[in-house]
């Protein structure tokens, strides 16, 4: 297998820093408009090592582009992340430091929280305890919605969460900064936010929904995997991809 | 137009040099803000450090360049040189070139000088836009369209207007400098600031006009990122026309620097 | 379509002279010969009546700024302006005796002779001239503009008034232009812009069932605590009954707005004011009743019709947040004369 970037190689890590995230589907139909594009030999099963010759380059910037689940719809994406923090990468001036700083904040409640759901009145509340410069409402809701325009916040009903993007990203730094509070998913062992507990107090598992819905699909009683208590919550269905 | 005279090193045992991926080479510069090191300097320089220091070093520069690039605003090599080159300063040249052949060989990205007597760096697209074929929809921003208008009227125009046929033009598709637009706000600032801090227009005033008055023409970061012959191509598709009937763009289009640019890519197409 | 004139149309523009003729026939020799007509003992007097040298000055200045303002629409070949203001500065010129008249004059004929060569040059450079004006015309087009019945081509200050962009159009502009651009793509990341720094140590430990809850009681007004326990409930119960206030009032007479303020402020208390904005809130949220502005820009509200639920949930949502402190609370009672409250306390009620 070549190691060696083409055109194609890098007509795909350019629509992945114009879009940051980008589904398996996506991905996949990506990959060959790009082989195409650039007559390079396409292999359509062949898109992660596709991927892998990219992020073998991407490694010494710190960079990568890396698979995830969304707590959303249980789909995989594939986001392109930056890995290392310094004084270089702190100069970046997508957002101000004060905002910076009520993201953060946003970020502790919401791991913090049994949901993995913050309300906008939650955030304005939060705000007021900045130690930066305070944002005035009007900021915060302006900043709300870059946040979510730029794809690191999902926002439902005036209901925030981390988004797919931002909990590919963030994850290695989550389970450093929030080790005690830090929940993870007992299927597929990445970090879970919107998941559903066993309600055992013993046990207390946590598990996606999306993988709640995988697992226990077809099983006429669920248990749970890991006290064989039964699992009393209301089993979500399994969403199919998009069909292409 | 990369190593014009660079001296041959016979002490290049600890570097194997290699070619520049096609990129602005920077280490021609004379005149400069911090002394530029000679190539013998830098060979010294070189012997001090661990090819990994090397590496790492270009691979912030790649950082800070591609971080630096999400507002468009240019690079000033000296601000680069003070913020992340650093302590090894006297290796710049060899920095920027490894960090010019990872923008290249890695992101499709060429480092251009765009602004030789300030030491300014843009980047620009290796690759032509696969616009409508693409399968991933790219976002897109309102203000580009903006832009867009403003540079086609500037070129179609001869390359200079006065402001106020920009101004009557954007009046015209409902954008009126002298107000709050929903979507670009303060039009006047991002004319004349964004856009000008970006390099993508000049906004000067002319001499002795009363009251004052401005033109605008295109910026250097244009020159290096626009093509005229598209947009001229696109004009004529817009006036049912074809884009030779005007004759002066067309030549203009077709002969200067910027179309000779732009050959290289649109052969891929 | 049909090509939109230039601005110039206001003009009201006059058929022949061809923009060059009078460059070869300057104002000053006209002017001059005008001049010394006059005898010397008629001059004494006009000379030195600074209204009229004022008015010359004005007259001529209006002149300088008009064919200034004008100059792109004075610059279309199919616009005579430039010679009829050629012909005005003549006449002026009769009357020029100061220095400072003759400068202004000097002034308009530089602007003029200006404008006159970029005329010229356009009309016999080689090829087709660009007229931004068609050019817009052709991109409000691809901006996919809604054009109003009848175009009415004599409105056009701006424009504005003939027909309307759609929301997108200035995307659409982008998306045909990417293709004359070589944009670098930029990279973007949360990780690593700001300092790593772990969490203020919080005493999360009596993580209970509803963690928002806890946040939410803090805004909300002592008072409800009573609530406690089954406080969702009542919230609930709350929003319900101010819905029954908001639909009787409503339809008392459907047609008269109500004023959003009128209806949440209580002029006796200051806690229940802000207690009925929380509540009215999720009559918002859950879109059973709507905000508009009024004429004055003062919002309104009224319940949203029982068929139209459903159907709302497609029209866009729109967020605001509301603050209120108890001066504004106090001007607001002051400026829109609230003597009553609208929605009546519920303990008063039960009492």
């Amino acid at each position: 297998m070549s190691r060696q970037m083409g055109d194609s190689h890098r007509r795909f890590l350019q629509t992945m820093m114009a879009n940051g995230i980008i589904d398996e589907q996506g991905a996949k139909t990506l990959h060959q408009h790009c082989c195409q594009t650039h007559n390079a030999q396409y292999a359509p099963d062949r898109l992660d090592d596709f991927i892998d010759t990219i992020n073998s380059k991407l490694q010494p910037m710190f960079m990568q582009i890396r698979k995830g689940m969304s707590e959303d719809n249980g789909h995989q994406y594939y986001a392109l992340v930056n890995m290392v923090e310094n004084d270089v990468t702190r100069m970046t001036s997508d957002y101000a430091d004060n905002e910076l700083e009520l993201f953060r904040k946003m970020m502790d409640l919401i791991v913090g929280s049994e949901d993995g759901k913050l309300s906008s009145i939650d955030i304005l509340n939060s705000a007021d305890s900045m130690t930066t410069k305070k944002l005035k409402k009007s900021e915060v809701e302006h900043l709300l919605n870059r946040l979510v325009q730029d794809k690191w916040l999902s926002e439902k009903r005036g209901e925030y969460t981390l988004s797919t993007r931002c909990i590919i990203e963030m994850e290695p730094y989550i389970r450093t900064m929030y080790q005690d509070q830090v929940k993870v998913c007992h299927i597929c062992h990445a970090i879970a936010f919107q998941c559903q507990i066993c309600e055992n107090p013993t046990c207390g598992i946590k598990i996606h929904n999306p993988c709640v819905a995988r697992y226990f699909k077809g099983r006429t009683e669920p248990r749970c995997p890991a006290c064989e208590d039964f699992w009393p919550h209301e089993i979500p269905e399994v969403r199919r991809l998009r069909s292409q | 137009m990369s190593s014009r005279k660079r001296p041959s090193n016979p002490q290049s045992a600890s570097q194997p040099r290699r070619q520049t991926g096609g990129s602005a080479a920077q280490e021609e510069d004379d005149d400069v803000a911090f002394t530029q090191p000679s190539t013998s300097q830098v060979q010294r320089g070189l012997e001090k450090v661990t090819e990994a220091q090397v590496d790492q070093k270009s691979a912030e520069v790649v950082q800070y360049f591609l971080l630096k690039d999400q507002k468009k605003v240019p690079v000033r090599r000296a601000d680069l040189v003070k913020h992340v080159v650093k302590e090894h300063r006297n290796i710049y040249p060899e920095i920027i070139k490894r960090a010019a052949r990872t923008l290249d060989q890695v992101f499709g990205l060429k480092l251009v000088e765009i602004d030789p007597k300030n030491h300014m760096y843009i980047l620009v697209n290796n690759l032509e836009t696969s616009g409508d074929a693409s399968p991933t929809t790219r976002p897109t921003d309102p203000k580009r369209g903006l832009l867009f208008v403003i540079l086609s009227v500037i070129f179609m125009k001869g390359g200079v207007v006065r402001e106020n046929v920009v101004w009557n033009t954007l009046k015209k598709l409902r954008v009126d400098p002298g107000e709050k637009h929903d979507e670009f706000g303060d039009v006047k600032k991002v004319v004349t600031d964004e856009f000008v801090r970006q390099r993508y227009l000049e906004f000067q005033r002319i001499p002795h006009t009363e009251p004052v008055e401005h033109e605008f023409r295109w910026g250097q970061r244009a020159e290096a990122e626009v093509s005229k012959a598209k947009i001229l191509e696109f004009m004529g598709q817009l006036h049912d026309r074809d884009p030779q009937s005007w004759t002066q763009q067309y030549k203009e289009a077709h002969s200067s620097q910027n179309s000779s640019q732009q050959a290289g890519g649109s052969s891929q197409r | 379509m049909k090509r939109a004139r230039g601005g110039g149309d206001d003009e009201a523009p006059r058929q022949n002279g061809s923009a060059a003729r009078r460059k070869g026939d300057p104002p000053h020799s006209d002017g001059v010969d005008a001049g010394s007509d006059f005898g010397p003992a008629d001059l004494q007097d006009a000379d030195n009546d600074p209204g009229l040298r004022r008015e010359i000055r004005s007259k001529y200045r209006d002149l300088i700024s008009s064919v200034q303002q004008n100059r792109e629409d004075m610059l279309s070949p199919s616009n005579n302006r430039l010679t009829e203001v050629l012909e005005e500065a003549n006449k002026l010129f009769k009357d020029v005796r100061q220095a400072r008249e003759a400068a202004l004059d000097a002034q308009l004929l530089v602007v003029a002779t200006d404008l006159g060569k970029e005329k010229a040059t356009q009309l016999f450079s080689e090829g087709t001239a660009f007229d931004p004006s068609a050019f817009a015309e052709h991109l409000l087009s691809v901006m996919g503009i809604n054009r109003l019945e009848d175009e009415e081509d004599e409105q056009q200050n701006g424009g504005a008034v003939d027909g309307y962009l759609p929301q997108d159009a200035w995307h659409r502009v982008a998306r045909r232009a990417e293709c004359c651009f070589r944009t670098a793509p930029s990279f973007h990341y949360m990780f690593g812009s700001f300092h790593a720094e772990p969490p203020p140590p919080k005493q999360r430990t009596e993580r209970q069932r509803k963690a928002p809850s806890k946040d939410a009681k803090r805004i909300m007004p002592t008072q409800l605590k009573k609530m406690d326990e089954s406080h969702q409930e009542a919230t609930e119960k709350e929003v319900e009954r101010i819905l029954g206030y908001l639909k009787s009032y409503y339809q008392d007479d459907p047609t008269s707005p109500i004023s959003y303020y009128e209806f949440v402020i209580d002029p006796n208390s200051f806690s229940r004011t802000v207690e009925n904005i929380f509540h009215t809130s999720f009559l918002i949220r859950d879109g059973l009743a709507r905000l508009y502005l009024d004429n004055a820009k003062l919002p309104c509200i009224a319940p949203v019709e029982e068929g139209e639920v459903e159907a709302g949930v497609s029209c866009s949502r729109k967020q605001c947040i509301l603050s209120i402190s108890p001066k504004t609370w106090k001007e607001l009672i002051d400026a829109l004369d609230i003597k009553d409250t609208m929605i009546q306390p519920l303990n008063t009620q039960n009492e």
